[in-house]
């Protein structure tokens, strides 16, 4: 029973590699979903129907599971974001050093009214985000898988002047 | 990219229990870790040792758990069941998401092969076979780290089928969480590790009978664990010489906020808080007098500035009106308004909230809500009634988790010890503080005074 | 010499709720047992037939001893000794304090919504809830209503995140269509990716559901609860005979609701039984009998009709339905006995199964077997119900083969062995599962269809089978009644009329339509239909909501059928109908009513001897709604 659902889907290797996922875990078990979905945003960015509806076919498990399953965590993206997403801690020692002012300096930066919303060119999104367990080095954000500390207007402006020329995967 | 620069305790010194070898360089390889003694405590439990003379050495040791309850470590291992030849788990706690807190992060990142070590060991103290360490999504390069270590001590032949020999096939692998403070919560955690929304559940029965899969399980700290190195290498009762006659050892605390030098320190349990926050971290910023304190993460009770005397083991906190938590020292000063950052912890709650039990979920943005109209100039004393009714209501055994009580008590234990900054809020719809001494009426428009946003994330649907 | 002591039964605990002493089972749960004292706790997320969670915090009761924060009774089992406060100052507040939570984001709907009456917040509000509310702010709101089906609306804001509808789906049903999005405050029920649901199992949620965020569209601002009448009758959709409350207002039948057996359907009907009756109260319904379509009195109908039948012997094809009661079919019996001796019989919606033999499972056994072996039928097809009833069994530990040539839903579980035989080759696969490990252990049930018509000769293999594994067999019928006509004998399997030239269709055509040699055509049913265009005769019937008699479910248990509305006339019983019938064609009948038939019929068929002795009504339950001061 395949019903054809909205946005892209991952590639034939991706669809491979989640079904070798259940052999880590318990048989019967549910636990493949978490990475199985990690392997997908990887991938396209974000999570769409598509390709939740395979990695519920790879896993044998009902799309509705993956579903509700993803959109429970914040770090899964059921909505595009921009090329480079940006993280910004505003969580209390990082808001008591300024984050609230990073945030509204990196909204400017990048052109965005809002959270969550994507440049115009595409390239750029960002949201607040809780602790990121780095608060000796506060503020923080985190940004294609690291973190960067002792957040200035400065610094945030290094970043997103490096960026125009990377790669989704935030290499060069 | 540059190295990172160390913020804490590192290097030897009587109480560096945990931080003793970090800044040593290259740590993270198995050969220089080897060089300074790793790795003989896991050939002592395996070789020299029964699995039951671990657990007792732990037990002398006193050794508490370092996440937030700080229950007995010996005792919680002693709760797994004999074994009956089915799987068994020991679940490692790197979910470190408590606010304020970040000393899980320094150990992994810095030492991860002592993390190994002491997963291994209580591996071995309750026969458990398979180690699944649950980490945060948000902490890929000690993910790396961690990661690295593993695949060095397997090839070393301390991970495997037959560590030094002995018949006690052990593994270890990492799973990653995707971004809920919940899952810190150890029944929420194994629901995540399950592949499930992450929803605590309801106890008995408990992860030590029926965990991970169903299976006995072992939860513990990355912390914790990291500790037990130096215990079965010296004995607990080594260890034991540290700290109070109730709360062992040292521990390892994360300060932040308005401090000079925020970063972690280990320090011996019992010594007065001052030496951690003035001795260790500076203490305030020039000209500035701390006002108020969260001792174990913003989950503990908040205390006031003149109670940096208590001591640091979890009975005196206790007292004190607060509590262990974390070791997550969060300092803000006078410059700081109490209820606007009680607003944010309880908006941090409110998002985190998993959303199964009524209390926590309702009352958690009932509470966000109210703290948004007074803030911006609304309240009154109708507000100051409801902010003390949702407390009780989330108090006592309401809710399901520790979660909804740790909300509840930022509204508390706020008005309780600042109740003249939210009566001004309420009653006059002003604040003196971000008035710079002067009362300003609200919503402020001081450099940091702006109000969070309303709603950081875009709902996906509806 | 010591002191005599009590025997007391290890297997009990005494213990005492707001200090009325109660005994229970060990085990119990504290909710469960302040019922058999009459003393209520109010629940939203526990239902006793699914996994307690603790999520609602509204049964928070102080217990001792225990730790001094309040503990959930929906999760906590008793204790011998145990002392449980209900009342106390401290669980009166709680249980406010959490009902006030519930009502922060919860709309003022009550006068436009269908819950209202029947409605367990409202309820539990009035009793034990505040008076007053003290929300100051907007509430949260949702689009609102949301079709999630063509029969049920969803409503987010009346939601109180029970997770009872997702729950039931997880554990019950074991699909997924249906779940939570988000985390917190801003969780909500969905479907997934937005799709409607499509479950046979779906309008369960409606009766789960404890507010009025999940409703019957079907019903939708039709009544409310008090202004209805419901009766205990039973569905006539399949064989599997679930228990349901019809339910009448002003002569139309409203809704259908599951009625608890735990014999049979454990409290779950399925989308069949519940949503298919807006045919009942179609305005077309036939009431006067019609010859040649024209409309007529019932003495000359029943004459034009015996006219056409008579003395026709192998030449007259009957075609009944599957949902045929006992009584009727009894009369069937003894007009093809008599003036219609030679008469082909075939009976709607039969399998190719034979009458039973030997010792058979009964749908509650299901929940103690440790193997099941599924052959040649998808149950959520064939039995909707008894498919909830093995996934039941396998939860709490059965193994589950299934064969069959293709997917069937059981094989959704991670645990099931299938094995696929190609169709009219299951007898063999099941030679080959002798001596499987799988059935090695414990009390093992097998239950065989007749793959829709590709087995047969299923039951010899069936019947080795058991023996081999010391297992009872449950033979799936589908037909409704199947059991009552093969009981009564005029069930014989018949493969088409084709041939006859007169038929009488009693109830809904012959699928395969009127035979094409058949000159003339009696009809007996309750809508007209395209295949009365040209009869002979159409006689206006009853719908199963009028029906007064009984059937014999697939297990072969004997239930009975309450009417919900009165027969309007010119309507009459089919039994009266039948009556006339036989006395024009020279076998007069003398029942006095279905009682004398019944009486007949079970003295006639062993089988079906309980007929004779239907229960009397039962009285509407006590809602459990005594204790708890307002705080």
């Amino acid at each position: 029973m395949s019903v054809e659902r909205a946005g892209e889907t991952v590639p034939e290797t991706v669809v491979e590699e989640i079904r070798e996922l259940p052999k880590r875990f318990q048989p019967g078990s549910r636990s493949a979903v978490m990475p199985a979905l990690d392997l997908v945003q990887e991938e396209l960015g974000y999570l769409t129907p598509a390709a939740m509806s395979q990695v519920a076919e790879a896993l044998e498990i009902d799309p509705g599971y993956v579903e509700g399953v993803a959109s429970f965590y914040s770090l899964f993206h059921l909505e595009p974001v921009g090329k480079h997403h940006f993280y910004v801690c505003n969580n209390l020692s990082c808001q008591l050093r300024g984050a609230e002012e990073i945030l509204t300096h990196l909204k400017d930066a990048i052109g965005v009214g809002e959270y969550g919303e994507i440049s115009q060119d595409g390239l750029f999104s960002c949201e607040p985000v809780e602790c990121l367990g780095a608060c000796e080095y506060a503020p923080v954000l985190r940004y294609h898988h690291r973190f960067h500390y002792d957040l200035t207007d400065a610094a945030v402006d290094k970043l997103i002047a490096a960026a125009r020329g990377k790669r989704r995967d935030g290499k060069d | 990219m540059a190295k990172t620069e160390l913020r804490g305790s590192h290097g030897p010194a009587p109480d560096h229990v945990l931080t003793r070898w970090i800044g040593i360089e290259n740590l993270a390889r198995i050969g220089v870790y080897e060089k300074q003694g790793g790795y003989r405590s896991w050939k002592k439990a395996m070789t020299e040792l029964e699995p039951a003379e671990l657990t007792n050495e732990v037990k002398i040791s006193g050794l508490r758990g370092r996440g937030g309850a700080g229950f007995p470590t010996g005792i919680k291992w002693g709760f797994l069941p004999p074994p009956d030849g089915g799987p068994r788990f020991v679940v490692v706690n790197a979910d470190e998401s408590e606010p304020g807190t970040a000393k899980d992060r320094y150990l992994m990142e810095n030492n991860p092969h002592q993390l190994v070590e002491g997963i291994l060991i209580a591996c071995r103290a309750v026969s458990a076979q398979q180690a699944w360490i649950y980490i945060r999504g948000e902490y890929d390069l000690q993910h790396l780290a961690v990661q690295a270590a593993i695949d060095e001590a397997r090839a070393a032949g301390y991970i495997g089928e037959k560590p030094y020999g002995v018949d006690f096939p052990v593994d270890i692998q990492l799973f990653r969480g995707h971004g809920a403070y919940i899952c810190g919560e150890e029944t929420a955690l194994l629901e995540s590790l399950e592949g499930k929304r992450a929803q605590p559940r309801s106890r008995p029965p408990f992860p030590a009978v029926k965990g991970a899969w169903g299976r006995p399980t072992l939860l513990n700290n990355v912390e914790t664990l990291s500790t037990l190195p130096w215990i079965i290498e010296k004995g607990g009762a080594e260890y034991a010489k540290f700290g109070t006659e109730k709360s062992h050892g040292t521990r390892l605390f994360t300060v932040s906020g308005d401090v000079r030098k925020p970063g972690n320190y280990e320090m011996e349990l019992g010594r007065p808080f001052r030496d951690l926050i003035e001795g260790m971290a500076g203490g305030a910023r020039p000209g500035r007098k701390i006002k108020a304190w969260w001792p174990g993460g913003s989950s503990a009770p908040v205390l006031t500035g003149d109670l940096l005397d208590t001591p640091s083991d979890l009975e005196a906190l206790a007292a004190a009106g607060s509590m262990g938590g974390s070791g997550g020292v969060i300092v803000a000063d006078d410059t700081r308004c109490v209820v606007r950052m009680a607003y944010r912890l309880v908006q941090f709650y409110a998002r985190e909230s998993c959303g199964k039990c009524t209390p926590c979920r309702v009352g958690g943005n009932w509470a966000v809500r109210t703290y948004e109209r007074v803030l911006s100039g609304h309240g009154t004393a109708d507000d100051l009634a409801l902010f003390d009714r949702v407390q009780s209501g989330l108090a006592a055994g309401r809710c399901l988790c520790g979660l909804g009580d740790a909300a509840g008590w930022v509204i508390q234990w706020t008005m309780a010890r600042f109740r003249e900054e939210y009566e001004e809020h309420c009653l006059r719809n002003e604040c003196s503080v971000e008035g710079g001494g002067r009362a300003q009426p609200l919503p402020s428009t001081a450099a940091s005074g702006d109000l969070p946003p309303p709603e950081g994330r875009k709902l996906a649907h509806a | 010499m010591p002191d005599a002591v009590v025997e007391k039964d290890p297997n009990s605990a005494t213990l005492t709720i707001d200090g009325v002493a109660v005994t229970v089972p060990k085990g119990t749960l504290i909710v469960e047992a302040a019922k058999q004292v009459g003393i209520e706790i109010p629940v939203f997320c526990y239902h006793h037939k699914l996994d307690p969670v603790g999520a609602c915090r509204l049964c928070l009761v102080e217990i001792s001893p225990g730790p001094p924060r309040a503990q959930t009774a929906c999760t906590t089992p008793v204790a011998d000794g145990m002392t449980v406060k209900v009342t106390s100052a401290m669980a009166v507040k709680a249980r406010a304090d959490i009902l006030e939570f519930e009502l922060v984001n919860h709309p003022l709907d009550c006068p436009v919504c269908d819950k209202g009456g029947e409605c367990p917040l409202q309820d539990f509000t009035y009793r034990h809830g505040y008076p007053v509310s003290r929300v100051l702010d907007a509430r949260l709101h949702f689009a609102k209503p949301l079709p999630i089906s063509p029969t049920i609306a969803l409503d987010r804001e009346r939601c109180v995140l029970c997770y009872r509808c997702t729950r039931y789906y997880d554990e019950i049903a074991w699909e997924q269509e249906l779940t939570v999005a988000q985390r917190g405050v801003e969780s909500f029920i969905a479907t997934q990716f937005d799709e409607p649901l499509q479950s046979v199992f779906s309008g369960n949620i409606i009766d789960l559901c404890p507010v009025g965020a999940l409703t019957s569209r079907v019903w939708r601002f039709q009544s409310r609860p008090w202004d209805m009448r419901h009766t205990a009758s039973v569905c006539s959709k399949c064989s599997v005979g679930c228990n349901v409350n019809l339910w009448e207002r002003r002569g139309e039948l409203m809704r259908v609701t599951s009625r608890e057996n735990d014999e049979i359907d454990d409290g779950w009907i399925c989308d069949r039984g519940r949503f298919d009756y807006a045919d009942v109260n179609d305005e077309r319904r036939l009431s006067t009998p019609l010859v040649k379509g024209v409309g007529t009195s019932w003495e000359r109908a029943i004459r034009a009709l015996g006219d056409g039948i008579k003395g026709r012997g192998s030449k007259l094809g009957i075609s009944l339905p599957q949902d045929l009661s006992n009584e009727e079919a009894f009369l069937f019996k003894r007009l093809l006995d008599g003036p219609l001796s030679g008469a082909r019989v075939k009976m709607h919606g039969r399998t190719a199964l034979p009458p039973p033999a030997g010792e058979q499972l009964r749908i509650a056994d299901l929940d103690q077997l440790k193997a099941i072996v599924v052959v040649a039928s998808d149950l959520r097809e064939d039995t909707p119900v008894v498919n909830l009833r093995v996934k039941k069994a396998v939860r709490r530990g059965a193994r589950l083969i299934t064969v069959n040539p293709s997917e069937i839903d059981l094989d959704r579980h991670a645990g099931v062995l299938h094995v696929r035989a190609e169709a009219g080759k299951a007898a063999a696969a099941l030679g080959k599962l002798h001596g499987h490990e799988a059935l090695a252990a414990g009390p093992v049930g097998i239950l065989y269809g007749d793959g829709r018509g590709a087995e047969t000769d299923l039951a010899g293999a069936v019947a080795e089978l058991a023996e081999a594994t010391g297992a009872r067999v449950m033979p799936l019928y589908r037909a409704t009644n199947e059991r009552g006509l093969m009981a009564i004998g005029v069930a014989a399997w018949e493969e088409s009329l084709e041939g006859v030239e007169a038929l009488l269709s009693w109830g809904p055509p012959p699928a395969a339509g009127v035979p094409r040699t058949a000159s003339f055509h009696g009809a007996w049913d309750y809508l007209p239909r395209p295949a009365h265009e040209g009869a002979d005769v159409v006689l206006a019937g009853t719908s199963f909501a009028e029906q007064l008699g009984s059937y014999a479910n697939l297990e072969g248990r004997v239930q009975f059928l309450r009417p919900a509305l009165d027969v309007e006339p010119p309507r009459r019983h089919g039994w009266e109908v039948l009556s006339e019938l036989a006395a024009y064609l020279g076998l007069p009948f003398s029942y006095a009513g279905v009682g004398a038939i019944q009486r007949e019929l079970a003295a006639a068929h062993p089988e079906l001897a309980a007929v004779a002795a239907p229960p009397a009504p039962e009285p509407p339950p006590q809602p459990v709604l005594l204790g708890a001061a307002r705080p």
